[in-house]
């Protein structure tokens, strides 16, 4: 037997075709986020409070990935934004190809700003990546303040940190500080917002942030 | 469970790899794979059993490395090994880390069977 050496990583045509949807995306100077977390923890309900404070401003796209069903684009539509479904089949994440398909069917020129919402599950989607300027993760508070550090990727892959549901602080075992403490010691950049897609509390920051980030991504 | 689609990924890789070489069966198939990397040992060998079938790798053996977690603080210039993951250092307390090993998901090497003699 002979022995050749490879090297190769996995994920590496994953990260070729991110790479495309980055030069795309750029191309057509749109600012894209990638929306991660559980299921149930609130990402369509984010999209759906917090879009038609923005769409005054910017023309905004949704890809929606689940693994089977329409109903999260099915919500999101009702705000007048372009969405498109993407419906992965039993795979637990979206992957850089997925995006490139969904990137040709959309008119990019129309534009402003591309919110991806991943499938919920809190380990798959941080390993691919899918070549957007930012990665957004979302934990409720109803999950339990132990999950960054079960699953310290996805803290450590993210640039913001929304918590959810937060009007139910009062009623759940949740130690907040103990949370955010523990996902900064993960990732000490980690920006963090607290939020109630209920009440509407905080949803100002989330858009103060978004549009902090696309001028600095887009000038 | 996204380790069907990275094993898909790898059989391509292999197949190409032994092809440049002239083709010949895949005896050994050698993963490198990180503690952090989220990927699951036994799920890879399920599915390179599947997917390996009518390839060049059909009667090769999957091995899987560990790559353990190694983080290094720029503070003090120490490497650790934490049992759990984080960015903060354990001994000055810093956050100017870096991974160093421990999100691999490589295919290292793989061992081709030698050509038998032509015989005509």
């Amino acid at each position: 037997m002979h022995q050749i050496n490879i090297g190769e990583d996995l994920r590496g045509k994953n990260r070729e075709i991110a790479e495309e949807n980055r030069e795309m995306l750029k191309k057509h100077g749109i600012f894209s986020l990638n929306l991660m977390s559980a299921p149930g923890a609130g990402k369509t309900s984010l999209l759906v409070k917090s879009l038609p404070m923005i769409t005054d401003r910017y023309r905004i796209g949704v890809i929606e990935g689940d693994i089977q069903t329409t109903r999260d684009a099915e919500r999101v539509k009702k705000t007048g934004v372009e969405v498109y479904q993407i419906q992965t089949g039993g795979v637990c994440h979206l992957d850089a190809a997925m995006i490139h398909s969904a990137l040709h069917s959309l008119d990019l020129d129309a534009l402003d700003i591309l919110f991806i919402e991943n499938v919920g599950n809190l380990v798959c989607p941080a390993e691919f990546e899918l070549g957007v300027d930012g990665r957004v993760m979302l934990m409720s508070i109803t999950e339990g303040d132990d999950k960054p550090k079960k699953y310290p990727l996805m803290f450590s892959e993210s640039r913001l940190l929304v918590f959810n549901k937060i009007d139910l602080l009062e009623h759940v075992d949740f130690d907040l500080q103990k949370a955010k403490a523990e996902a900064a010691e993960i990732n000490p950049e980690i920006e963090i917002i607290d939020l109630s897609c209920r009440t509407g509390e905080g949803l100002e920051n989330w858009i103060s942030w978004i549009e902090g980030f696309y001028k600095s991504c887009r000038g | 469970m996204h380790e069907v689609s990275l094993m898909q990924n790898l059989m391509n890789v292999v197949a190409s790899a032994a092809e440049e070489q002239g083709g010949g069966k895949v005896m050994t198939v050698h993963l490198r794979i990180g503690r952090m990397a989220g990927v699951n040992a036994d799920s890879l060998r399920f599915a390179f059993d599947i997917l390996s079938k009518g390839t060049v790798a059909e009667e090769g053996k999957l091995e899987i490395e560990t790559v353990p977690l190694v983080i290094h603080c720029r503070g003090c210039s120490e490497d650790f090994n934490p049992e759990q993951f984080s960015l903060t250092c354990p001994s000055c307390g810093g956050k100017d880390m870096m991974i160093v090993t421990g999100r691999e998901m490589e295919v290292d090497y793989i061992l081709l069977e030698d050509e038998k003699s032509e015989t005509g």
